[in-house]
Parts: C-alpha cells; structure tokens; sequence
C-alpha cells in the first residue's frame, strides 16, 4: 500500500509537470503549425523571472508567478512578432520556423547565463511540509504542482471550448484561410496563441524547478519529454496530450521503481517508437488531424 | 461618386501566374439585389476570379471595388468584413466545430466591430446565428459535429456561414456540384430565401437548370475572357457560348428547358 501510494504520487507528480509543459507546445502546433523549439528556454526564463522577482526583490511568491507568466507572454508574443509572423507566408514555414526557435531558444538561454550564471540556483517558489497518505508523507509541493496542472487544463479547455477567443482559436486552427474569409483576423488569434503558451512554459518552468533547481539548460529535458507526448498524442492534439502526460508520467513512476531510474527514459522512447510504427499519427492522431 | 446601382465594380482586373494569365483585362459589375451567374469551361479562371474579389489572392493589375470601397489589395478579413462572404466548392466547414460553432464564427467575427475579444456571443451574434441556421433548414442538427454531416447539409452549412456574415455580396462556388436533382432543388430555395433578403450574389456553376433558373444576367469566361454576358435566354443563341461551352447537345436540352418543355 505504502509502495502503490508512493510511486502513484510520484507518477501524477511527473505527469502534472508534463502535462503542464506539453500543453503550450501543443496549442501553438495546433493553432500554427509551429513547433517551437524555444520552449525550453521560455520554461527556463519563467523559472529565473519568478527567482529573481522572489529572491532578488524579496516579493511574495504570487507577484514572483504572476511576473514571470507576463514575461513569458510578452517573449511567446516577440517571438511572433518579430519571427513568426514574418516566415507565415512561406510554403516551407514549418522548417523555417522549427530552425529559428532553435536559435531563440540558444538565444535565451545565453542570456539567462549572462545574468544569473552557470550555477544551479534553488527555487524559493516551494511549499514546505507535506501531508501523510497511507502511511507515505506527500510533499505538499507535489500537490501544489497538480493542483497548478488541474486547474491549467481546466482553464485551457474552458478558453477553447466556451469562449469566443476559443472559437477563433478552434476555427483558425482547423482552416486558416476559411477563418479569414469568415472575418477572423488570424494575425490576432496566432499573437494570442504564442503570448497563452508563452505564459504557460513560464508556468511550467516555475513548477520543474521546484523540484530539480534552477540551470539555464533547465528546460531541455521537460521539452524533450513534452515533444515525445505530443508525438505519442498526435501533435496538436491538446486533450489527448494531457492524457499522454497523466499517462507517461505514472508510466516513468512505475519503471523506475520496477526496474531503476536509469531505464525510464530508454523504455519510454522504446514506447514512442513502437506508437509511431503501429499509429503513425499518434495514439489519438487521425490522418486528416481534427486539432484543438 | 459611385453609381447606386452598382455593388461590385471590376476594372482590369488580370490575374497572372507566371506566363499563365488566368484572368484577363475583366471589366464588369453586379448591380444591388442581383444574382450574377458565372460559367465557362473548367480552366475559365472561375475561381481565380472569387479568389481575387475575396482577397486570398489579389489582382496583378485592376481594381476591385465594393461599395464605392476600394478593395484590390485588402486582406481576407477586411474584405469579409466589408461585406463580401464566400462559399466553396469543396467542403470548407470546420470539421471539429459544431454546426452551431461553425455559423457563430461568421456571426462573431464576420463584422467589423466585434471589439475586444469577449467571453461569450453577444445576443445580436446568437440571433444572426439562428436566423441563418434557420434560413440554410440546419436548425434541428445544431448540435451536430460537422465533420459527420452528409454532403448537401455541410454545403448549407458553409452558405450558413456565410450569411451569418450579413454580407452585402455573396460568392458561391459551385453549390450544387454533386448534389441529386432533388437536393439542387433544396439549395435554390435557399439561394431564393437570401436573394429576397436583399443580398446580392455572384454564382459559378456548372449545372446549368441552376444556373439559368437563378440568375438575373450570366457572364460566361473562357481562358480568363468574357465571351458572353447577358441574359439567360440568350446562352443558347450565341455561338461561341455553344461552341466553347455548351456543346450542340446540351445547348438544345437548354433551349428546350428554357421554352418549358422540360421541367
């Protein structure tokens, strides 16, 4: 009982992170056909804004959240701004943009090492304590980060699926050019969409370095993990990459109290391969992909 | 000053790819109220023509303009939002939307001042949204996924978007291509039922009883030109129309439907 409690917690645990790392990535693929390869370095950023806003200015950690999600919204919507929106129009956009985040992302990384340094840095935003379940202590920080998970995909699935930003969103996703002849201003509805994912990732980054600290490469690890759920859900899948993640996460639990640590990765990649021979489209994908 | 009778005025316009001219120096002009029906050979720069008056592909050389509104080189939503909306040829309905979603995105965001991106449809929205599900006969598969719907419904269902819009000109692009004689028949009530709205519309069609029972004038093109604009009747008297278009045979079928002989 102890064991199932423990690797159960530990499971969610990862899964809520992934989930809440994956779920930035996906909407902006859905939405654009962009993969965003800076994720990773926005996550990172996030994680930083919050510890300087904390550590540095000696602010309450709700002002230290709050400021690196408007950080990480105003880079999502530069990236747009100054990357994205000029390479829409291209036939081969989908190469173009996955190189140029790339070098966003070594980009931001730079400058996070620039201002704070290569040495690991503690996240001040953590919840001391924990609470007994079964007989196994439960850090409360590992209820804060699923609680934090649960109510993102609430908040997500509310903002597509009930409001009219969500309509647009939906409506873009599925045919850009119908969207506009039917008046939607698309160029509006992408800025959204990167600025949401932007704040997201610095979510996301907040969350993983309550955890595993703060390094300016923080963020290429859970963005790795994040492309191999989109992959398993079917890239720009939103529901089926949260599922993905839940599932991944207790998954990751689960080998690596059977079988140790250092096989969990491996196993998991085994997996994705396995999920693209036998459903090339993903574990939800269809072949004419119905998106967000 | 612009002439009051005239919604849409073309001037030139020529639309190039390359060396392909696929329409050439179009000069012509669909008058308020009236259906314009386009036909001509495929290849005839039919729907290169919508493409260009619905801004996804704007005119190499001549103007466009609505409403005393010059439109040649305004984006989609602009030019939606000036008041022209489009229906395709092939399926262009959101697939994971619902026919309500579907309409409620002309409705919301088919006129100009939508403002700040709110929560929910306003009531004017919701009331548009009815009112075309209602004019299209889609009122009862509201809550229908689009993806699922059959043929004839997901091509009312474009043309319920697009009259969400509240455009002032309509451009349909083969609305009944592939649909039975029955179902044609549905979707020209649905073409009367918005034309006595006073919305002006343009359609291209290949099925002539349609076409023909429809419009008010028709212009045929043939390699990007006009060789024909008129009325209906005169389709079958005009020799490059039957030459190029309708062949001897379906000429006479045509003659005869239009003296009444066949229903």
């Amino acid at each position: 009982m102890e064991i199932f409690v423990q690797v159960l917690a530990s499971g969610l645990t990862l899964g809520a992170m992934y989930a809440v790392s994956t779920i930035g990535l996906a909407l902006v693929y859905g939405a654009l056909n962009m993969l965003n390869m800076a994720q990773g370095a926005l996550l990172a950023f996030g994680g930083y804004v919050c510890f300087y806003v904390m550590q540095q200015l000696g602010l309450p950690a709700p002002v230290g959240v709050l400021a690196a999600m408007v950080v990480g919204a105003a880079l999502g919507l530069t990236i747009y701004l100054m990357v994205a929106r000029p390479m829409l129009a291209s036939p081969a956009f989908e190469t173009q943009i996955f190189i140029a985040t790339i070098g966003i992302g070594s980009v931001l990384q730079s400058v996070i090492l620039q201002l704070f340094g290569p040495q690991p840095k503690a996240q001040p935003m953590t919840l001391p304590g924990g609470v007994s379940l079964g007989g196994v202590v439960v850090p409360w920080q590992n209820i804060l980060i699923l609680a934090v998970a649960a109510a993102m995909l609430a908040g997500v699935a509310w903002l597509l699926g009930r409001t009219r930003a969500g309509l647009a969103i939906r409506a873009t996703a599925q045919s850009r050019e119908a969207a506009q002849l039917m008046g939607i201003r698309i160029g509006r509805v992408y800025a959204q969409v990167l600025a949401l994912s932007g704040a997201l990732a610095a979510l996301s980054g907040i969350m993983v370095s309550s955890l595993s600290g703060l390094l300016p490469t923080m963020g290429a690890d859970p963005m790795l993990k994040a492309f191999v759920i989109c992959v398993v859900a079917g890239l720009g899948n939103v529901p089926g990459a949260a599922i993905a993640a839940l599932l991944l996460g207790i998954l990751e639990a689960v080998i690596q109290y059977i079988f140790g640590v250092q096989y969990a990765f491996a196993i998991l990649l085994a997996l994705v391969i396995g999920v693209l021979i036998w459903r090339p489209y993903g574990l939800f994908g269809k072949r004419q992909v119905v998106r967000l | 000053m612009r002439e009051s009778g005239d919604l849409l005025v073309c001037k030139g316009v020529t639309k190039q790819f390359g060396s392909l001219v696929a329409v050439k120096d179009l000069g012509f002009t669909a008058r308020r109220g009236e259906i314009l029906g386009i036909g001509g050979p495929n290849g005839a720069g039919k729907t290169t023509l919508f493409d260009v008056l619905s801004g996804l592909n704007p005119a190499t050389r001549g103007e466009v303009w609505l409403d005393g509104q010059n439109i040649t080189r305004a984006a989609p939503e602009a030019i939606c939002h000036a008041g022209i909306a489009r229906t395709f040829q092939l399926n262009a309905c959101f697939d994971s939307l619902t026919v309500r979603e579907n309409v409620e995105v002309g409705a919301i965001f088919g006129r100009a001042a939508h403002g700040l991106p709110g929560l929910n449809p306003s009531a004017e929205a919701r009331a548009a949204t009815d009112e075309a599900l209602a004019l299209v006969g889609l009122s009862d598969k509201a809550n229908h996924v689009a993806g699922d719907l059959p043929v004839l419904d997901r091509k009312l269902l474009m043309l319920a978007g697009a009259v969400a819009t509240r455009p002032k000109l309509l451009l349909m692009d083969e609305p009944v291509g592939g649909l039975t004689h029955a179902e044609t028949d549905l979707m020209m009530d649905a073409v009367r039922r918005i034309k006595a709205q006073g919305v002006t519309i343009i359609l291209i069609e290949h099925v002539m009883r349609f076409l023909v029972a429809l419009s008010d004038r028709v212009m045929i093109l043939h390699h990007g030109e006009r060789i024909y604009e008129g009325p209906p009747k005169g389709l079958v008297e005009d020799r490059a129309v039957v030459d190029v278009y309708l062949g001897e045979g379906a000429s006479a079928r045509l003659a005869a439907m239009l003296q009444g002989a066949v229903p």
